[in-house]
């Protein structure tokens, strides 16, 4: 005991004596990167080696952006390494590799990341440049966070409604048509059903709320009131009922869940689905000729509904020892040419101007439909609080779809979410 | 009489003592003065190579783990406190070392006193070499386990006394000791409280129900397969042990879709012969029914196949006595089976509770812990490890998650190390 005691002793001795030296304090290095993210116009500094990227592991999306990269090296002789590494692992890897210096100078990923990302500190501003009014207004708006722009939008994306045209002659232009498919063509006990969605899944469910004047957190010019939420008052309410029908009339099962929902409507049981254009691919194998799309139907007030949409973007990693040239091949990358080859290669809506007008794409029998939905559309909060809104307001949806009444089941869940958002730190 | 002086010689005068004192002062001293030459070379080498390498990398660890950075951007506290971690490991590592060799020292120059005749150099090493091979065998094993499980341990109690959480992480901010703040938190912070209870009432019946059963159903399959009056033993047990033989992961997510109430084989194919529609996934109660039949499902083969190799080894002239002095089937299960079964497997049986306090594949995958509840911020099924998840994943605080965990982590080691206890007392008792 008392030899132990002599150890123990020995050792805070030894401790203290370290605690007290300490390394030299370091002066703060001068860092690379611009904090205003304001690009030299005169002159750019001297070209790199090389720049690094790193891209979604999807072998599309790789061959896309290779064939582009390419291009690039041939026209400033840099050579742009491509590292495939999954999307949604990128931020906790970079949150290692880049303090540590080995981390990339460009990211790629979805917007609604971006507070994250900024209040760790992992991302630089970028300055877009002339090239601002080239993307589309949505795309800016999702791509803006605390007055500044974080990336350069490459793909948008939101959901829309699918039908079968050998149930439906046209699509519904309205909730009310809609309403009438799925009271003509639903029919449980065969598995036949006149309109599936994700109904409990507030990211599918946020049009039919928004439309009606429903918001997740007010929202001026990229700034976010995360103690103002809107997803309890009567827009929010109204939505709710419209939901809750959908499950009291026997439209929609109250167990559906996407597997079962895809599997039905590639059997060609189901008239109508709403889902995003990931699906495509899959659908028209099942379908082929008689796969068609739509944008949603109009609200009983005439409003189109607001989906959600995400906005994926190229980013400059705060750790990039060369951010003008790192910009330089963002706005390569995402320039009206190289966008439309990423969307002939990789399948994925640019959010340009000129390329959502381009007739390759504005007259796709499937991706236009996509393409206008996203014109309606609204960003998804980037604000890191939205993560805390997901999994309460779901669970609302759920209890809506079990038939509990909607206004108390909403104002808990506005509650549950804004004390978790206290729990998280949020608000110190 | 020389003897006599050399033993009222005391203090610093004494061999020993000096011996000793010079090794503190420099390692590998005390063994020159003893003339152990070579021996006290290779202490002076190794001692200066240890501070040679790892002085800076230790003093700049232990300074991080004690202020956890000072500048933001530049410091980068995760790193600091991993460093300041592997920095103890190695210090303590080099204190062992430090303290052997003064004890060492010491032993060198009493022996020297009694007059022992100094060991040749041949001698010494392969004295050595006998006593420290053992030591030499567990040295890789033991650093591994230094560096894959004592490290990441320490790193998570470490976690639980920061404030690292979404809204304060580095690289930007830098993280600070905050003391027991984040469990006291978890005391009066309303969204944990509230849940809190209904979720560890869950857990502990789900620990106890689930397990006895699969341990119940597996005892009982054992006894049955066991028993001289049935053919095809072979084949029986091979088709018992197939639940175990299929990637768990795989048959829950399959259960997950049987037990859907609307589109699910159960309620459409064989409920409805019946006329009943149970709604297994929006239910809570039945929910957590689906959930033990399956987790019973899953795990009594193990407990079978355990116990069928302990019943074979029960002594057949047990029995015979039994039947002479007129035991009924009963008590021969009561007397002789089942203390022979659960003798043996105890500790096995006691990890099998362990593991389903814990087992959070079966809950995520079966249905998320759902279905969600009105009031709470759990699901009607989350256990703690699941609920824990959920917290983390979702409001990201880290540091509330290493203090949750380290209360689990606490509950699991006070039960196992009593009942390891028990068992081994039942040991001493049992006399078969």
């Amino acid at each position: 005991m008392k030899k132990w005691l002599g150890t123990i002793f020995g050792m805070m001795l030894l401790i203290g004596l370290l605690v007290a030296c300490g390394p030299e304090e370091t002066k703060p290095t001068d860092s690379s990167s611009n904090e205003d993210g304001e690009k030299a116009t005169e002159e750019m500094p001297e070209k790199p080696e090389k720049l690094t990227v790193w891209v979604n592991a999807e072998e599309k999306q790789e061959e896309a952006v290779k064939q582009i990269t390419d291009k690039y090296t041939e026209e400033t002789g840099i050579d742009v390494e491509m590292v495939p590494i999954n999307m949604l692992d990128q931020v906790e890897k970079l949150n290692v590799e880049g303090p540590a210096g080995n981390g990339p100078d460009i990211i790629f990923q979805p917007h609604d990341r971006i507070g994250d990302l900024v209040l760790r500190g992992l991302v630089a501003p970028v300055n877009l440049g002339e090239t601002e009014s080239e993307y589309t207004d949505t795309a800016l708006q999702a791509v803006k966070y605390d007055g500044d722009y974080w990336g350069y939008p490459a793909v948008i994306e939101t959901y829309a409604m699918y039908y079968n045209k050998s149930l439906v002659d046209e699509a519904p232009a309205t909730m009310e048509d809609l309403m009438a498919i799925a009271k003509r063509d639903t029919k449980p006990e065969e598995d036949k059903f006149g309109f599936l969605m994700e109904a409990a899944n507030f990211y599918f469910v946020y049009p039919f709320f928004s439309g009606n004047g429903a918001y997740v957190f007010a929202n001026e010019d990229g700034n976010y009131d995360i103690s103002d939420m809107g997803l309890a008052n009567e827009g929010a309410i109204e939505g709710g009922k419209l939901v809750k029908s959908w499950f009291d009339n026997g439209y929609i099962p109250q167990d559906l869940t996407p597997d079962i929902m895809n599997g039905l409507f590639k059997e060609g049981k189901v008239s109508t689905v709403i889902n995003g254009p990931w699906m495509v691919r899959e659908y028209s194998d099942a379908l082929g000729d008689d796969l068609a799309t739509a944008p949603l139907p109009k609200l009983s007030n005439g409003e189109v509904p607001k989906s959600f949409v995400g906005v994926k973007s190229y980013m400059l990693s705060y750790y990039s020892e060369n951010p003008e040239w790192s910009q330089d091949l963002m706005t390569f990358i995402t320039n009206e040419k190289n966008a439309m080859t990423y969307y002939e290669v990789a399948g994925e809506l640019p959010p340009r101007k000129d390329s959502l007008e381009n007739p390759v794409i504005a007259e796709d029998p499937i991706y236009s439909a996509f393409a206008e939905q996203t014109t309606y559309g609204e960003p998804m909060p980037s604000v890191p609080a939205m993560q805390q809104v997901w999994d309460p307001i779901n669970n609302a949806l759920s209890f809506i779809s079990k038939g509990e009444p909607v206004e108390p089941v909403l104002k808990e869940a506005v509650k549950i979410i804004q004390n978790q958002i206290e729990a998280s730190g949020a608000t110190e | 009489m020389r003897d006599k002086q050399s033993k009222q010689r005391n203090g610093l005068r004494q061999p020993r003592n000096f011996a000793t004192l010079l090794s503190i002062i420099v390692p590998g001293l005390g063994q020159l003065y003893n003339r152990r030459i070579f021996k006290g070379i290779l202490f002076l080498i190794i001692t200066t190579s240890f501070l040679v390498t790892s002085w800076h990398y230790i003093d700049i660890g232990i300074w991080g783990l004690f202020t956890l950075g000072t500048i933001p951007r530049e410091h980068h506290s995760i790193q600091l406190l991993i460093q300041g971690l592997i920095s103890l490991i190695v210090l303590a590592f080099g204190v062992a070392i430090y303290i052997s060799t003064i004890k060492d020292a010491r032993r060198d120059a009493i022996a020297r006193e009694e007059g022992k005749p100094k060991p040749s150099l041949l001698s010494g090493i392969t004295s050595f070499y006998d006593r420290g091979f053992p030591y030499f065998m567990i040295l890789p094993g033991l650093m591994m386990l230094l560096f894959v499980v004592v490290l990441p341990l320490l790193f998570m109690v470490s976690l639980a006394f920061t404030n690292y959480n979404q809204y304060n992480a580095p690289p930007r901010k830098l993280l600070d000791w905050v003391g027991i703040d984040n469990f006291a938190a978890l005391f009066d912070v309303g969204i944990w409280q509230d849940t809190f209870l209904n979720v560890f009432t869950w857990t502990i019946v789900w620990t106890i129900v689930a397990t006895t059963l699969q341990i119940v159903l597996g005892l009982f399959l054992a006894l049955l397969v066991n028993d001289k009056r049935i053919k095809f033993k072979r084949t029986l047990r091979t088709v018992l042990i197939l639940p175990w033989a299929v990637p768990a992961f795989v048959s829950i997510l399959i259960f997950s879709a049987l037990f859907n109430p609307t589109f699910g084989a159960i309620n459409r194919d064989i409920l409805s012969q019946f006329n009943i529609m149970i709604p297994w996934l929006s239910d809570p109660f039945w929910a957590k029914t689906a959930l033990i039949m399956i987790q019973t499902w899953l795990g009594f083969p193990f407990v079978f196949a355990l116990f069928t190799g302990v019943l074979q080894s029960v002594p057949a002239d047990m029995y015979e006595a039994a039947d002479v002095d007129g035991g009924t089937r009963f008590q021969k299960l009561r007397f002789i089976t089942l203390p022979h079964v659960l003798f043996a497997t105890a500790p096995l049986l006691i990890m099998q509770y362990a593991g389903n306090f814990n087992n959070f594949n079966i809950i995520y995958l079966f249905n998320e812990g759902g279905p969600a509840v009105r009031g709470q911020n759990a699901g009607g099924t989350d256990i703690l490890i699941s609920w824990v998840y959920k917290l983390t994943f979702e409001t990201n605080n880290y540091n509330m998650a290493a203090a949750i965990t380290i209360i689990m982590g606490l509950i699991i080691s006070i039960f196992a190390f009593f009942q390891f206890r028990k068992t081994a007392a039942f040991k001493e008792e049992g006399r078969y």
